[in-house]
């Protein structure tokens, strides 16, 4: 190790990070390229595969746990970098820009910062459950992940309840809130655990009312095919600001985050948190983020459906739009030849202009910049290939765009609005969305009383 | 005789941490106020708001009674930043005093300056020429106008909104800016001297200035369009806090906080001091007294500062910027005594001379100080959250409270 201490110190912290994460790329590749060559990792595929489509439950639930959790992380480090980046931006400041392009690699870095904290109890804590706080709160952000569906076929399970299992384990967060802000030992602590426990159970009820009917979130989405105004927010509009205020208020978002109202409370629950312990609680709130976002773009905004649907629109003025089948292997002995010759023609075809255009550049620095160019439009091809030929490729593109712009809009939020206090927050929940909720239900039903 | 404390002692014997960690109270309790607000009852706690808190404006530490998340009463612990600057003032000369009194609000560092300024000068027995009077003006309501803008920000950060902290810091740091090329410093300014001001106004300065005025209206409305038009700010400040008309004269408070209780007392137009007999302005008072009230007057007086800029820029006569005095100075003996209107309320400096190069006694009158007594009138009854909003909304500054 001594041999790599100088090398190391002399690194950028971007390079601190960029080396290792080289280093393991490396490492895959060597692995994954041993295991094709002996034969392991089709095989293990294929097992995969077949034990999927034997649709052996608990295999599905591993698999989709795995899956989950592996995402749930960088989705944790996106959400955290446009949290900071956009909100930056929002109050006229630059924001991160120093840890790798525009800052994009910041958030990595902060998991980096946590994990070399010190991992700190303090006197008179109640161990245990300080320990394992941060991973109940985690467990039901992640839990609450299985039945979010992406894409068609392509979610964890799909529960007939799933909408109530969701709002379950969502509930449960207050849980591992409460145990946080008991067993710290710290009186702030003690007040943001209580305020999420009256929060949280406040709001669980007019969102749960905000959307009562089918529970199994797939038909909730099939249930919105066809074009934009076939989603529930413009069938439901009130249900949906029911559903949008209570679903932040039970995520501690602004203007609801009095769990952690810094101003007031210091930081609630997790003031007696260092570490990777705190860094739970913030990588659980980031997934939770986009959660909420996701369960509202499922709900309300269509799910994986795009806004427009193509075929309808065309079929409108007698058109048919071309079913895309263009499948590799009918290429043959073509393929060969496009993967030998197509990097370089291409490469050649994207550095003669890029040359031309920079005359003083040097002939190695065009040709780099022609493959760079060549990659991103490749990239760019297979992309709009995938998104034509795969449904699920199109689903989660749609479901992402929604489930961002959503995140975004909690972010702006979180921007624009100061904290109510939690007299009002109490007041609101029960005397305003309650009734509200309610009346929503009893005019929908009677709508479809009266229309059937 | 004074007790020995032994390792050995029963009583100081601790059997739990919690003990250690519960042990807020002075003991033993040096008062009978002090014995019975720290008797919790049952249902009741004590929580240490400071000196280490996110929101206190410093190191304000407030020990809180509550019961849930409603207080009781409250126990303000001063202290925390006592830095002796009357007696620091009492162990320099007259030019050095000024550079003592300078960081007590540091936010509003010239009003600092000014007044001890104006009571030497009654000591000396001389007057500032009128260009100098005219720039002492002119750079004291922009620094008002900086402090005020800080104000909002904080205030609206303490009530949970991110964004107008910045937006605050974005108008004061032009404000600075301008004020560093004119004085050479940012934050301490050091601009006053006895008898004029520090260097007639530059160039760059004044080409910053004429480029801010041309939009300061147009910003700060723009600014505070954020909070005027939310309806969370406006339910939570609204009603919040009040302290009327009776309760601020007894307490003694002054500026803005007494202005927002109906008492139109600004000690620019009540004991005109420099050249504000000469300017039009108005002193805008409200009735309520509530925190919304004490929001809406500093903006109100934002837009009076600058209205009073561009009088000044309008009637500066030219002319030299020092009078005449002595290098070593050495007042006759006697007191004088000097108030001005500081963004905070009335600042007042009471100077005695014994006839030697450094003030016998110097004494300051901070506003933060009499009007963060309001705190205890106020607070009882209201929530933790509106601590910060009560506390920000009376906008003291501890540098000038703990002196």
């Amino acid at each position: 190790m001594t041999v790599m201490a100088r090398p190391w110190r002399r690194l950028s912290p971007t390079g601190r990070i960029v080396v290792p994460l080289l280093v393991l790329l490396v490492l895959l590749g060597l692995l994954g390229f041993v295991g094709l060559v002996t034969g392991l990792i089709p095989g293990l595929v294929d097992l995969v595969i077949r034990l999927a489509q034997a649709n052996v439950g608990i295999v599905r639930f591993v698999i989709a746990v795995t899956a989950i959790l592996l995402i749930s992380i960088p989705i944790a480090f996106i959400n955290g970098y446009a949290e900071l980046k956009v909100i930056a931006l929002m109050q006229s400041r630059i924001g991160p820009n120093r840890v790798g392009p525009f800052g994009t690699l910041q958030a990595v870095f902060h998991g980096f910062k946590m994990l070399a904290k010190e991992d700190f109890t303090p006197l008179g804590a109640d161990r245990p459950a300080f320990t394992l706080a941060p991973v109940v709160v985690f467990l039901t952000v992640v839990l609450s992940f299985l039945v979010i569906p992406f894409a068609p076929g392509l979610f964890g399970a799909d529960l007939n309840v799933g909408l109530l299992y969701f709002f379950a384990v969502g509930g449960l967060s207050v849980v591992g809130l409460l145990m946080a802000g008991w067993s710290s030992f710290n009186k702030y602590s003690l007040l943001g655990g209580l305020r999420s426990a009256a929060q949280i159970v406040s709001y669980e009820i007019p969102l749960t009312l905000s959307v009562v009917g089918t529970m199994s979130l797939n038909g909730i989405v099939e249930a919105q095919g066809g074009q934009f105004w076939h989603w529930y927010v413009f069938q439901q509009p009130l249900g949906f600001a029911i559903f949008f205020i209570a679903v932040s208020a039970e995520a501690n978002r602004t203007p609801f985050d009095l769990t952690e109202a810094d101003s007031e409370i210091v930081a609630g629950y997790m003031t007696e948190y260092s570490g990777m312990r705190f860094g739970f609680f913030y990588f659980a709130e980031y997934v939770s983020l986009f959660v909420i976002s996701a369960l509202t773009a499922v709900l309300f905004l269509g799910g994986w459906h795009a806004p427009v649907e193509i075929h309808a629109v065309a079929a409108f003025f007698g058109l048919t739009v071309p079913a895309v089948s263009l499948d590799p292997g009918q290429l043959g002995v073509g393929l060969l030849l496009l993967l030998t010759l197509g990097p370089l023609v291409g490469t050649l075809v994207f550095t003669v202009p890029v040359a031309l255009w920079r005359t003083d550049w040097s002939i190695w620095r065009a040709l780099l910049v022609g493959f760079l160019l060549f990659n991103v439009a490749v990239g760019a091809l297979i992309t709009i290939y995938a998104y034509v030929a795969s449904e699920v490729v199109a689903g989660v593109f749609w479901f992402l765009a929604k489930t961002f712009t959503l995140v975004l809009v909690f972010i702006w939020i979180r921007t624009t609005l100061p904290r109510v206090r939690v007299d009002q927050l109490m007041a609101f929940a029960w005397k305003w969305l309650l009734p509200a909720a309610l009346l929503n239900i009893f005019v929908t039903a009677a709508a479809i009383v009266v229309l059937r | 005789m004074t007790q020995t404390y032994s390792k050995d002692d029963p009583t100081l014997l601790v059997d739990s941490p919690a003990a250690i960690i519960d042990a807020i109270p002075p003991y033993p309790p040096r008062s009978e106020r002090e014995a019975e607000f720290y008797a919790v009852r049952d249902g009741e706690m004590l929580i240490n708001l400071g000196p280490q808190h996110p929101s206190t404006h410093g190191v304000l530490r407030v020990v809180l009674k509550i019961e849930g998340e409603k207080i009781i009463d409250l126990d303000p612990v001063l202290g925390y930043l006592h830095r002796g600057v009357e007696k620091l003032c009492e162990n320099a000369d007259y030019h050095q005093a000024i550079c003592y009194t300078d960081p007590l609000e540091y936010i509003s560092s010239l009003f600092m300056e000014l007044a001890p300024v104006m009571a030497f000068e009654k000591l000396l027995d001389l007057e500032a020429p009128r260009r100098a009077q005219y720039i002492r003006v002119l750079t004291c309501e922009l620094n008002r106008v900086a402090s005020h803008a800080l104000f909002m920000g904080w205030l609206a950060l303490d009530l949970g909104g991110l964004t107008p902290l910045l937006y605050a810091f974005v108008e004061r740091d032009e404000i600075v800016e301008m004020l560093a090329a004119q004085t050479g410093q940012r934050m301490l300014f050091n601009y006053f001297r006895i008898g004029g001001v520090n260097g007639d106004l530059n160039h760059d300065f004044m080409s910053r200035l004429g480029d801010w005025m041309s939009r300061a209206l147009k910003q700060v409305e723009a600014n505070q369009r954020l909070l005027n038009e939310n309806e969370i700010f406006l339910k939570r400040t609204k009603g919040l806090g009040v302290v009327d008309r009776g309760t601020a004269l007894r307490l003694g408070m002054t500026g803005p906080s007494l202005r927002a209780s109906g008492v139109p007392y600004d000690v620019r137009r009540a004991h005109p001091y420099l050249v504000y007999p000469e300017l039009a302005f108005d002193v805008p008072t409200r009735e309520e007294g509530d925190t919304y009230a004490r929001y809406l007057i500093r903006l109100d007086e934002i837009k009076q500062s600058i209205h009073m800029i561009d009088q000044c820029l309008h009637k500066m006569p030219d002319g030299p910027v020092m009078a005449k005095i002595p290098r070593l100075i050495r007042p006759r003996p006697g007191r004088a005594f000097a108030a001005i209107e500081s963004p905070r309320g009335q600042y007042a400096c009471y100077a005695i001379s014994d006839g030697t190069d450094q003030p016998f006694r110097m004494h300051l009158h901070d506003p933060s100080f009499v009007n963060l007594q309001a705190m205890g009138v106020v607070l009882p009854g209201n929530l933790i959250a509106d601590t910060m909003a009560i506390m920000a909304s009376l906008d003291p500054i501890m540098g000038g409270v703990d002196k």
